[in-house]
């Protein structure tokens, strides 16, 4: 099959997924911006068929392709019966049928449409190579596919240990997924998928705040995160933390908007969470600490809280870890030392976080000093946002980097110089979102489908 | 946090939008150029039924040669085979690439031979012994088990 082919076929497979994807998204995003509605249904797409394929590789092993669209056309037949003559009522949103700035949002798009083509055409120009995507991603997908199902030795493998078998598998599954709708694993073609996880993840953030706060607002972060170019660049095609940024900012999306009183907003955040979970551990730690940030906004009161959409970010997680616990036990203690958290190692421990914070500054936070400088002062020149809370997820989970960093079996500056740009820039994409929400100012904060307020009314208090 | 509120309304709206133009000019400012232009020659090439050779692409920086020693042991290998490969320590890209290129055939390293049906030695030099359990491979050998 030639390159030609290949990619075509794999276009083919995620328009599949999509649809699929729209089909069952289209029951919780009726209240969302086409924009928002494309990346959920993307997002869901590769979320469901990943499941659906451990289901048809458990039942029929090594069919997967004509089950699998057999089921997918049932879905989507059921979806379009289920909900015929029933669609949501089209909404009004900020900023709609105003043309204010007009000009200036088509042009934010074009650079946002411009660079996520840049970065398609590198992404697909050679076969995907990252070390983490031969060792990890690349390596448990293709092995799913030509196998024909999940083999066992992907999770008790000695030979395997530094393949993280204790790795969440949706990036190798949708992989395999994708090769099995295409008939052929292309490992250069594949890299579309990360393309497609990129372009939902501006669409999710462009939608999100233009919904909430105003079309200028929503195409600027676009524009922003579409140029984030230390997460999306070739090297990088294969890696999970491109899923993952899409997972973080539908969580995030769906979290705030949860805040604001949305009913629906509950059922995105669990399937945001499932998605998070089952793509990185980072995922994990992320929704858990949005968990814990509801907590604190829920004045400490657990059933509260769990009621208001705890449940939706604790259970995906925590039912994953438990499965992969049981499936990889005894998880093979490989990047980290936890034997530096026993009192005896403290002093030790203290060094090395004293030595990543060094290094961290010096060969990560200085040469970046300009823009650093730009969103400390963005900061100070900016009213608070609705999306406020969300930055104290990122600080904690950039403060667990670093603390993962000094428990690292490993010399802990070759784990800094080998991830930590990567792993930040991943959470760039969801901290747009902060950004654009203080763009917006005391005008943020509506929650979505109520009405829009006359100018000057402040809304924030609606988030509080 | 709150100082915009003290503000001119063009300073309020306008710096803002300056911070955040210098932290998208910083991210672009990591682009290269001459490497987006090669990757989308290479696309080109692709896209027009070009077979790139791995000397031209990035996943076997470390050593073009072993993409023709892995494609060969692929060749003379069934799927179910577990194969160990002898290759250098450094970089770890010689166990990913191996592990990888040869799914879903089992790889395992040096020490687990045992568990294997072949020995894949890389720039093993080998020396015509009329042996059929050796088969000789561009760069190395392939030994049956």
């Amino acid at each position: 099959m030639s390159f030609l082919s290949a990619v075509s076929v794999v276009l083919a497979g995620a328009v599949v997924t999509a649809t699929v994807g729209y089909a069952l998204a289209r029951f919780f995003t009726g209240d969302l911006s086409p924009a928002e509605r494309l990346a959920w249904s993307i997002a869901t797409g590769f979320l469901v068929q990943s499941i659906l394929f451990v289901i048809v590789v458990s039942i029929l092993p090594g069919r997967a392709r004509l089950p699998l669209v057999v089921i997918d056309i049932a879905i989507v037949a059921a979806s379009f019966l289920a909900r015929r003559g029933l669609l949501t009522p089209s909404l009004r949103l900020r900023g709609e049928g105003k043309v204010e700035g007009r000009p200036f949002v088509i042009a934010l798009l074009v650079i946002a449409g411009a660079a996520s083509l840049l970065f398609l055409v590198t992404a697909l120009s050679e076969p995907m190579w990252a070390p983490d995507y031969l060792a990890m991603w690349g390596l448990k997908g293709k092995t799913i596919f030509e196998t024909g199902f999940i083999p066992r030795r992907l999770f008790q493998d000695r030979a395997l240990y530094w393949g993280r078998p204790d790795y969440p598998l949706l990036v190798p599954l949708s992989l395999a997924t994708l090769a099995s709708l295409s008939g052929g694993w292309n490992d250069q073609a594949l890299a579309l998928f990360f393309a497609l996880c990129e372009l939902a993840t501006i669409l999710g953030v462009w939608g999100f705040l233009a919904r909430r706060i105003s079309p200028l607002t929503g195409a600027a972060a676009a524009a922003l995160v579409s140029v984030c170019f230390p997460l999306y660049r070739a090297v990088n095609a294969g890696h999970a933390e491109i899923p993952l940024a899409l997972a973080l900012v539908l969580v995030s999306c769906a979290f705030l908007d949860a805040l604001g009183g949305s009913r629906s907003a509950v059922t995105r955040l669990l399937f945001a969470s499932l998605l998070s979970a089952w793509i990185k551990p980072e995922g994990t730690l992320f929704v858990l600490l949005l968990a814990g940030v509801l907590w604190v906004r829920q004045r400490t009161r657990l059933v509260d809280t769990w009621k208001n959409g705890g449940w939706a970010l604790v259970v995906p997680p925590v039912l994953h870890a438990s499965l992969m616990f049981l499936l990889c036990r005894p998880i093979p203690q490989r990047d980290f030392d936890p034997t530096f958290l026993e009192p005896r190692r403290w002093a030790e421990l203290l060094t090395r976080f004293g030595i990543v914070i060094a290094r961290v500054l010096g060969s990560d936070v200085l040469p970046a000093w300009v823009p650093v400088l730009a969103i400390g002062l963005f900061f100070l020149f900016t009213r608070r946002g609705f999306a406020d809370p969300l930055l104290a997820v990122f600080a904690l989970q950039i403060l667990a980097y670093l603390a993962a960093f000094s428990i690292s079996s490993f010399d802990p500056i070759w784990k800094v110089e080998a991830s930590f740009q990567r792993i930040v820039a991943t959470l760039f994409p969801a901290f747009a979102l902060v950004l654009g929400a203080r763009v917006g100012g005391e005008e943020s904060g509506q929650s979505v489908g109520t009405p829009v307020r006359p100018p000057g009314q402040r809304a924030g208090s609606q988030i509080g | 946090m709150s100082g915009g509120a003290r503000l001119p309304d063009f300073v309020r709206r306008g710096l803002p939008a300056a911070l955040l133009l210098v932290v998208a000019a910083s991210m672009v400012a990591t682009l290269s150029p001459t490497e987006i232009v090669r990757r989308g020659s290479l696309l080109l090439r692709s896209l027009a039924g070009e077979t790139i050779s791995a000397a031209e692409t990035t996943g076997f920086w470390f050593d073009p040669s072993y993409a023709v020693f892995l494609e060969e042991v692929r060749r003379r290998t069934r799927k179910d085979a577990t194969i160990a490969i002898v290759v250098p320590p450094f970089p770890s890209a010689y166990v990913y690439q191996a592990a990888y290129q040869l799914t879903p055939r089992r790889v395992v390293e040096p020490g687990r031979e045992t568990e294997a049906t072949f020995v894949a030695a890389y720039r093993y030099q080998y020396r015509n012994v009329p042996n059929t359990d050796v088969i000789e491979l561009p760069h190395g050998a392939l030994f049956r088990r």
